[in-house]
């Protein structure tokens, strides 16, 4: 599974920093960090992965299969 | 059984599931395409295309079956959904969140009047606006601003009319008038009227205002509030004038039945409906927790609430509206970079981040941290 964010519609509110800080942080810039983007995740971190992308309220995350 | 494949019909399903739900889980939508995430439509849907194929609910690896198909119809005493297409589905237990419909201000008959709340509408103002001269926006609240925003962005000349100035109910005199000079500087154009407006025209092509006089537009968009989505309820008890009434829990009056988001009005003392993203989602985890059997892990309210207004974005946790200036101050607020915090007696602050940017993580514990330092310490 891989991570692709949509930075044009990504308005940082946080909500993937909330449910998954090992993955997602936002910097003072209000820019969003994320661990392993476009990369293959760790299995391990793959349910985390899913419940950010779902808590995004403008749908910029996406997972990948 | 979920009917709406709305934030808050998507959002009980995988909480039923990640709370351990193993059985038959079936989401049963109206639009055919699939539900969409909906703040993305009054902003970069109406800017162009890129976005539309990207905004639906995120429901992979849930093992449910996904129907859609609309809702018309409901028997609570059989435990039975009736479909559109002639189906009667069986449930054990029922979520509805079929959410609310856009008010209306068309006369019978009368043609051509815009609203947005699905994909459908934003594709078809965005097109609209592709040639539009000028447009006439109905409503100075959270959608109307979005929407009088989106025309400025746009190139296309906005007026707003409402007998209220922008935002002033939500969010309160203060936040309203930083707001209005942030639109205005924008040449979004503000009216605030006496009294009631109507459409004129078939197809509509302008508003009558209260004193007679009429405006003339390219685009005239109703964004004049909603009311929830009960007609298909008809003739069981669970439909009322502000909704489907439901208790802490997100329980109706009908055992078996519960509901959730802007169809759902909320019977406690914080009562009422809120037809906001993060309230929906608050309602949809203590439902499914609700529906299992389980303690619920939160409230069934969320105060996280944002918008934005000719580019500037605000961000808000805590009571709303605020009346007056707020009690500190950080940054400047004129210029759209600013925290402005409000106290409240014995309660979490009222904190807005107007245009900075700031998680809601951050705002929500900036606002718990204003309730810790007001309760007073033990004698």
């Amino acid at each position: 599974m891989k991570i692709i964010v949509d930075r044009a519609r990504c308005e940082g509110h946080g909500l993937c920093e909330d449910v998954a800080p090992d993955l997602f942080s936002l910097d003072d810039d209000g820019e969003l960090v994320v661990a392993h983007e476009g990369d293959e995740l760790p299995e391990q971190s793959e349910t985390a992965a899913r419940a950010a992308v779902s808590s995004c309220p403008v749908a910029a995350l996406r997972a990948t299969p | 059984m979920v009917v709406g494949e709305s934030v808050a019909g998507a959002t009980t399903v995988r909480r039923l599931r990640a709370l351990g739900h193993t059985g038959p889980l079936t989401l049963v939508g109206a639009e055919p395409g699939g539900g969409p995430n909906r703040p993305p439509l009054s902003k970069h849907v109406l800017d162009g295309a890129q976005h539309d194929d990207t905004l639906g609910h995120a429901l992979d690896g849930l093992d449910i079956e996904l129907v859609r198909v609309a809702a018309t119809g409901l028997d609570p005493a059989a435990r039975t959904l009736c479909l559109a297409d002639g189906r009667a589905l069986a449930y054990d237990a029922l979520v509805l969140a079929t959410g609310a419909e856009p008010r209306r201000l068309a006369g019978p008959g009368q043609r051509g009047e815009l609203v947005l709340r699905t994909l459908p509408d934003a594709q078809a103002l965005r097109a609209r606006l592709d040639t539009a001269r000028s447009a006439l926006v109905v409503g100075s609240g959270v959608l109307g601003m979005e929407v009088a925003s989106a025309c400025a962005r746009r190139g296309v000349p906005v007026t707003v009319v409402d007998r209220q100035p922008p935002l002033e109910r939500v969010l309160g005199g203060y936040l309203s008038g930083l707001l209005t000079a942030r639109a205005e500087a924008a040449g979004i154009e503000v009216l605030v009227v006496d009294g009631d407006v109507a459409l004129v025209g078939d197809p509509v092509s302008g508003l009558r205002l209260p004193d007679g006089t009429v405006l003339s537009a390219d685009v005239v968009v109703t964004c004049a509030g909603d009311t929830p989505c009960t007609n298909w309820l008809a003739g069981t008890e669970l439909a009322g004038p502000h909704g489907v009434h439901v208790d802490e829990q997100c329980r109706t009056a009908v055992p078996g039945i519960w509901a959730v988001g802007d169809v759902a009005c909320l019977d406690t003392p914080c009562s009422g409906r809120t037809p906001f993203w993060s309230q929906a989602v608050a309602m949809a985890g203590v439902a499914a927790a609700s529906v299992l059997g389980l303690p619920p892990s939160g409230p069934p309210t969320d105060d996280y609430f944002w918008t934005s207004v000719a580019g500037t974005s605000v961000k808000a946790v805590g009571p709303l509206p605020v009346h007056g200036p707020p009690d500190d101050v950080e940054g400047d607020p004129d210029t759209g970079n600013a925290l402005l915090t409000w106290r409240h007696d014995g309660g979490p602050d009222t904190v807005v981040a107007h245009g900075r940017p700031i998680t809601a993580g951050r705002l929500r514990a900036r606002s718990r941290a204003g309730a810790r330092s007001s309760v007073p310490a033990p004698a």
